[in-house]
Parts: structure tokens; C-alpha cells; sequence
């Protein structure tokens, strides 16, 4: 509720700021649009806003959830073998180097400028962060219990499935909330690329047509459904705190 | 029961550490003190891999290992954590293994808590769920790291009672930093310096911190 109550603090001031910048220097809507006008397009556009922010929200939910997926069974695999993630980690570094507009042509080439690119874009920029978060969450076991477990005589496969996996799990979680605040990234940029619907296209249409009060309804639907995936994964993580040995909620 | 053969504990790169030569003989219950670096813990972790360690001989494939930090999963209920050792090694949880668990958090005093997190339980418990997984698994050979330092005095007292009634059988070598700890229910005392293990001591010898420190410093 505190945190709600700062989040509308904070916008109302930026609102209010916004306000003042455009009223004070007289700047001009097609390049700056004050505040109410942007809001009067939301409402006067909203089928239209409506129609491509589902259809970027869908990109996004998508490549969360196949990003997701295969990071964590990367890391799950990479966990195995420390000869095998010494070869993969190199290419896994790569891939999230090379910047997403590098690829974006390449994925446009082979998938077409369906659905299927975007998908591709968003679970490439999701895929790094899991992996690299689950794969250190397999490392956090506490030196002194790998000795009780050896003490234990645990055999590796109840091992991994009893521990190591609840244990990686928060961090994976961890990993999946830096994901899902860049996430929006991948599929904004595949609709610039090239595709007929997302908010990624119809800012590129707005911007044609000099219709920049149309380009900020459209960032502000796309910063609405980057706080709402945001808050639900953070959320979820919260819930996976127990998880974590060095967290006790007593 | 152990037999370590000029052990050396120091790691490449620091400063050297002393190279052990010590014999426990099975149901000698011993404390083993010295100064923060010394090498105590590390002492302890070799015994536990004694396999990958040609100069260490134990003679029980029962070896029990408990630490400051006891490795209690906090998404299993206390009763699973006492069963630990039989969920990791793949086995199939019976009836009467699960009886022989309730009856020994019984004898912690932790009656009716086995359906509990672990995460509810207060240091203390955890402390006594830990110490009923000890019992379940028949160790022989039990090595204590330092179990009942995040503890309060209080509690301390307890948990050396608890040992002293449920560990009488066992070998047992506890690390430690306060001879107290061990002074209702330990045999004898080690010392490990920098330089050697000494000994054996009575317990009783270390009554004041005074005296402690005096054989601290006589022993470097």
C-alpha cells in the first residue's frame, strides 16, 4: 500500500513536471504533447491501443515463458558438468552480446515477420539473465551441507531434484525479473523490424504521420504492461523466499 | 575408530599449518579447541572426505556431520529433515523409519512438530532437528563443527545435556571455541596450534577463560 501510495506520488510530480515543460517553453505538441492530450488520445484511441498492446503483451508473456523454460533447462544441464559449462558459457555470453537490432534482420529472414520473430527476439533477450541466475543459484549450497549430504551418502539424482533444483529456483525467479523488465525490448524492436501489429508498428505509424500524442499513449500502454509483467513476476519470486536457506520467517 | 598419519592442513599459498598425527579409539568423546585458523574445521572436513585422504583412517562407514549452519532444508516439514539422509540416498520412506524419527524428535523434545517448516522453528529446535537426523543415521563417528555457536547460553546448556543423554555411545569429536560446551559431557581435550595437535587434556583444566587462554598460548 506504501509503495502504491509513493508510485502515485511520484507520477503525479512527473505528470505535473511534464505539464510545466511544455507550458513554460510553449513547445509544440508534434514535438512534445502535454500531458492531458496524451491522455485524451488513450481515450479516444483506445480500440486501436487496445488491439496492438495485446498483441505485444502476447509477444511478451510468450518469449517470458519460453525464455524462461529454456534458461532454466540450460542451467540445469550446464549444473551437471563444469567442463560443460566452462565450453558453454563463452557462447552464452556471446549471445547476449550481440545486440537484439544485430539479430533482428537475421530473425526476420527465417521466421518471417510473423509472431514467430518477435517470439524469437523476446525469449533471446529473456534466455540470458534466466541462465545466468539459476546457474548461480546451483552454486549457493553452503560448503558445510555438501558435507552432510556426503555424510548422507546422497546419491546425485535425489540430490538434484530435492535440493539443488528448490534451491536454484529463487535465483531463477531473480533472473526472470531483470528479464522481464528488458523483455518489452525484444518485441518492440521485431515490430520495428517489421511486422502489421504491436505497439512497436504503430508507433512507427504514428511517427509517419506526425502523430506524436498517438506515439506516447502507445509507450505509455507499453510502460503499463512492463509494470504489470514486473509485478507479477517480482510477486511470484516473493512467494519462492522460502526456498532460500539463509531467509526464515519466523 | 580414526587414525590420522602426519596430515598436513595447510593450503598452498598461506602460511603453514600444523601436521597432525592423532588416534581416537571408538567411544572416546573428545573436544578439540584452539584459536580461529588453526585448521579445526578444516581437520574435520578431511575426516568427513577421508577417502580422498590416504593419510586418514576411519573405521566406520557411519559418519555423522553437524555444523553451525546444519544443512535443514527449509521447504521440507522437521520430520522430512530428520529422513534426509534416506529422501537423498533414493530409498523408500517405511513406516517404521518414520516412527523411529517421530520418537526420536520425542526425544529432543520436539513432540508433535514434525509436520512444522523448518523455517518456523527457532535456532534452538533447529539445533535439536539436526541432532535427531545425527541419531537416526547410527553414526558411529559423530563430528561436531561448532553446532551451538549462533546459540544463547541458555539453550547451549540444553543442547550439551541433550548430547550427553543421546550421544553416550558414540565416538565424538566437537570443535569448539568454548570449552563449557563440553565440560558436562566430553572426555578429554585437543588442542591444535599452528604448529601441532596437543594433548590430551582434562576438560576440567579449562574451568576459567583464564586457564583457557593459558593453554591456548602454551600450546603455540
Amino acid at each position: 500500500m506504501q509503495t502504491a501510495r509513493q508510485a502515485l506520488i511520484y507520477t503525479v510530480m512527473l505528470l505535473l513536471g511534464w505539464k510545466a515543460l511544455v507550458w513554460f517553453f510553449q513547445i509544440p505538441h508534434f514535438i512534445l504533447p502535454s500531458p492531458e492530450r496524451v491522455l485524451m488520445t488513450l481515450v479516444t484511441r483506445s480500440e486501436q491501443l487496445i488491439h496492438h498492446g495485446s498483441t505485444t503483451f502476447a509477444e511478451i508473456i510468450a518469449g517470458l515463458i519460453l525464455g524462461a523454460v529454456l534458461g532454466f533447462l540450460t542451467a540445469c544441464v550446464l549444473s551437471l558438468s563444469s567442463r560443460l559449462q566452462r565450453a558453454a558459457m563463452p557462447l552464452l555470453v556471446i549471445s547476449q552480446a550481440l545486440p537484439v537490432f544485430a539479430l533482428a534482420p537475421i530473425l526476420m529472414l527465417w521466421l518471417g515477420y510473423g509472431f514467430a520473430s518477435k517470439l524469437a527476439m523476446t525469449t533471446l533477450i529473456v534466455y540470458f539473465p534466466v541462465t545466468a541466475a539459476t546457474l548461480s543459484g546451483f552454486r549457493v549450497c553452503p560448503e558445510s551441507w555438501e558435507d552432510t549430504f556426503h555424510t548422507l551418502h546422497a546419491r546425485p539424482w535425489p540430490l538434484f531434484w530435492q535440493v539443488r533444483i528448490p534451491m536454484a529456483l529463487p535465483h531463477a525467479l531473480s533472473g526472470l525479473r531483470i528479464a522481464a523488465s528488458v523483455a518489452p525490448i525484444g518485441a518492440v524492436v521485431g515490430e520495428w523490424m517489421g511486422s502489421s501489429s504491436g505497439l512497436g508498428y504503430l508507433m512507427l505509424h504514428a511517427n509517419g504521420r506526425g502523430q506524436t500524442d498517438l506515439m506516447f499513449a502507445a509507450l505509455v500502454v507499453l510502460c503499463l504492461e512492463a509494470v504489470i509483467v514486473w509485478s507479477v513476476v517480482n510477486r511470484l519470486s516473493h512467494r519462492l523466499d522460502h526456498l532460500n536457506p539463509n531467509v526464515s520467517v519466523t | 575408530m580414526l587414525q590420522l598419519n602426519d596430515f598436513d592442513l595447510s593450503y598452498p599459498g598461506y602460511p603453514p599449518l600444523a601436521r597432525v598425527n592423532w588416534t581416537v579409539q571408538s567411544g572416546e568423546r573428545i573436544a578439540l579447541l584452539g584459536r580461529s585458523g588453526v585448521g579445526k574445521s578444516t581437520l574435520l572436513r578431511a575426516i568427513v572426505h577421508a577417502e580422498t585422504h590416504p593419510c586418514i583412517q576411519v573405521q566406520s562407514h557411519q559418519v555423522a556431520y553437524l555444523s553451525q549452519q546444519p544443512a535443514l532444508l527449509p521447504w521440507r516439514s522437521v520430520l522430512d529433515n530428520v529422513l534426509l539422509g534416506v529422501h537423498l540416498r533414493g530409498e523408500r520412506v517405511l513406516p517404521q523409519l518414520t516412527e523411529r524419527a517421530q520418537s526420536l524428535l520425542t526425544q529432543v523434545g520436539l513432540t508433535g512438530l514434525g509436520s512444522r517448516p523448518i523455517g518456523t522453528l527457532s535456532g534452538g529446535q533447529k539445533a535439536r532437528v539436526a541432532l535427531a537426523r545425527v541419531l537416526f543415521e547410527e553414526a558411529e563417528l559423530v563430528l561436531l563443527d561448532e553446532p551451538f555457536a549462533g546459540l544463547d547460553r541458555s539453550t547451549r546448556i540444553q543442547m550439551a545435556d541433550l548430547c550427553a543423554a543421546l550421544l553416550s555411545t558414540q565416538t565424538v569429536i566437537l570443535v569448539t571455541h568454548d570449552p563449557r560446551d563440553a565440560s558436562d559431557w566430553l572426555d578429554q581435550a585437543m588442542v591444535l596450534s599452528e604448529t601441532s595437535l596437543h594433548g590430551p587434556y582434562q576438560l576440567q583444566a579449562f574451568d576459567s577463560d583464564r586457564s583457557l587462554i593459558e593453554a591456548l598460548e602454551g600450546a603455540l
